[in-house]
């Protein structure tokens, strides 16, 4: 079951939008975390910021199993602790450098967070495949406003015309927006999924003119 | 916030060249300020009020401040030297503390990772150790016997070299760096930066340079010097937070920080806290 307790998981990017040897920003509702997958195809994820001089670190570049910063080069391993800095290259950096790391796991195609340590695996959805991830200026309540369903944060299956049911799953973020990752069942043709994708095109069109609505006193 | 003691601080409004009769409005501390030419040619600035602030044209560059400065506009004595080109390069606005920009000018250590071929490559990373002082008489930062392996130090530079470096920081806002002149061994290029400060998290950084280059073409210098700017600017705006820590224990600093940390120790000591965060707050 998600919800926004920092303890479980939270789905925060799709594994196809996370090349190897890349690292990319997300957020959960404890603030921002740099998530990156080694040479070998290991998933981390840490706080969003070098202690050193606080630039964020999902703009660095991974080398084998470990994330640079791209300002001064430290290099972080995936269990967070500093392992080179190179402007002092003889120097094996104190075990008191360290960023704070997330827990992480790939389920059916999802990156999941928590920012404790959860009870258990993160869902799997059966027969669904991810398809794309896509945020909305709209929070909870536009998005239910504008499918017709209570849109629950452990995901719902929602119907737009000349589309398949697709399984929306919404992340609330910080900002007010919401990430939403859309799932398409598993034996989806092409022209299904570009339906699909359409569709929550529309669907985030329809949430924003109602979270633009609402705000207008 | 006390911004009082930085209030009292001379701070780059413009370039002289580019003013004319109608003025530039632009912001200094938060306040909108006017800076033209009277009708005998001389700068102006005024405040929001009409009030008349103080004003210095030096370096190419139009100088005001909101309070009441003690002293003229800092001595850059290379200004005054024959045989140098001046440049004026312009400005590049940054959605940071006019601090942090300040304190990414003094810094060498990020040379290999940010300008990547230009200033710095790996792997020659590392930072010798360098002298680092407070001159209480100037009451200046300075560092000194600042070593690093540049492939390209400069436009007139072809080919790697091992550049030395002096920085100096004569104001809160202001920088000015020397470093090895290619063609001109014995000499030293003189590159500044002047940060006018908008607001606490947004500057507009105004570089200029004093350099023993008559070769290149000017528009090649400023193309030079826009690109490192640009590069640096990727890097400060997505520093946590916007404003720079001047207690320690936010950030960790190494042997090859020590400017950094006069740089931060300095401002503490002035009070010069516009564009910093401290634990207190």
């Amino acid at each position: 079951m998600l919800s926004d307790k920092t303890d479980t998981w939270v789905p925060v990017a799709l594994s196809q939008d996370l090349p190897t040897g890349q690292a990319m920003p997300a957020r959960t509702l404890a603030g921002p975390i740099a998530l990156w997958r080694s040479q070998s195809g290991r998933l981390a994820a840490s706080a969003d910021r070098c202690p050193h001089r606080g630039m964020r670190l999902s703009h660095g570049f991974v080398r084998g199993e470990a994330l640079s910063c791209i300002y001064h080069g430290w290099t972080y391993s995936q269990a967070g602790r500093c392992l080179r800095i190179p402007a002092h290259p003889s120097l094996t950096p104190p075990e008191t450098i360290r960023v704070a790391t997330r827990s992480v796991e790939e389920a059916g195609g999802i990156v999941w967070v928590a920012d404790g340590e959860p009870d258990g695996k993160p869902p799997l959805f059966e027969g669904y495949v991810p398809l794309r991830s896509l945020t909305v200026r709209a929070g909870g309540s536009a998005l239910s406003a504008a499918t017709g369903t209570k849109a629950a944060v452990e995901g719902f299956v929602w119907r737009a015309p000349g589309a398949p049911a697709i399984r929306l799953l919404p992340v609330p973020q910080e900002t007010g927006e919401t990430l939403i990752h859309v799932l398409v069942p598993a034996d989806c043709g092409v022209s299904e999924r570009v339906a699909a994708s359409r569709a929550a095109e529309s669907l985030r069109r329809m949430a924003e003119r109602i979270e633009a609505k609402e705000a207008v006193p | 916030m006390n911004d009082d003691a930085m209030r009292d601080e001379w701070y780059p409004v413009g370039l002289f060249s580019q003013l004319d009769r109608g003025g530039r409005e632009t912001t200094l501390m938060g306040a909108p300020i006017k800076v033209a030419l009277d009708a005998n040619g001389a700068a102006k600035v005024t405040g929001e009020d009409g009030r008349v602030l103080p004003v210095s044209v030096r370096y190419g560059h139009i100088w005001s401040s909101l309070g009441e400065p003690r002293k003229p506009v800092f001595p850059i004595p290379e200004a005054d030297q024959p045989g140098r080109r001046f440049v004026d390069v312009g400005v590049v606005r940054v959605r940071c503390s006019p601090l942090r920009a300040v304190e990414n000018f003094l810094d060498i250590a990020h040379f290999p990772f940010v300008h990547t071929d230009i200033l710095g490559s790996e792997p020659h990373t590392e930072v010798e150790d360098y002298k680092v002082e407070i001159r209480e008489e100037e009451d200046e930062v300075w560092a000194t016997q600042v070593k690093f392996y540049q492939p390209q130090a400069a436009k007139s530079a072809s080919g790697g070299i091992t550049t030395e470096y002096m920085y100096r920081v004569p104001a809160p806002t202001c920088s000015v760096l020397y470093k090895t002149c290619p063609p001109r061994p014995g000499e030293w290029d003189v590159i500044a930066l002047f940060v006018q400060p908008l607001a606490e998290d947004l500057c507009d950084v105004w570089p200029w340079m004093a350099l023993f280059d008559d070769e290149t073409p000017l528009t090649d210098l400023i193309h030079f010097q826009q690109t490192i700017f640009l590069q640096d600017r990727s890097i400060l705006e997505n520093q946590i937070p916007r404003l720079l820590p001047l207690d320690p224990g936010m950030e960790i600093p190494t042997r090859a920080d020590l400017t950094s940390v006069a740089y931060r120790r300095w401002l503490k000591r002035h009070n010069y806290t516009y564009g910093a965060q401290l634990v207190a707050q």
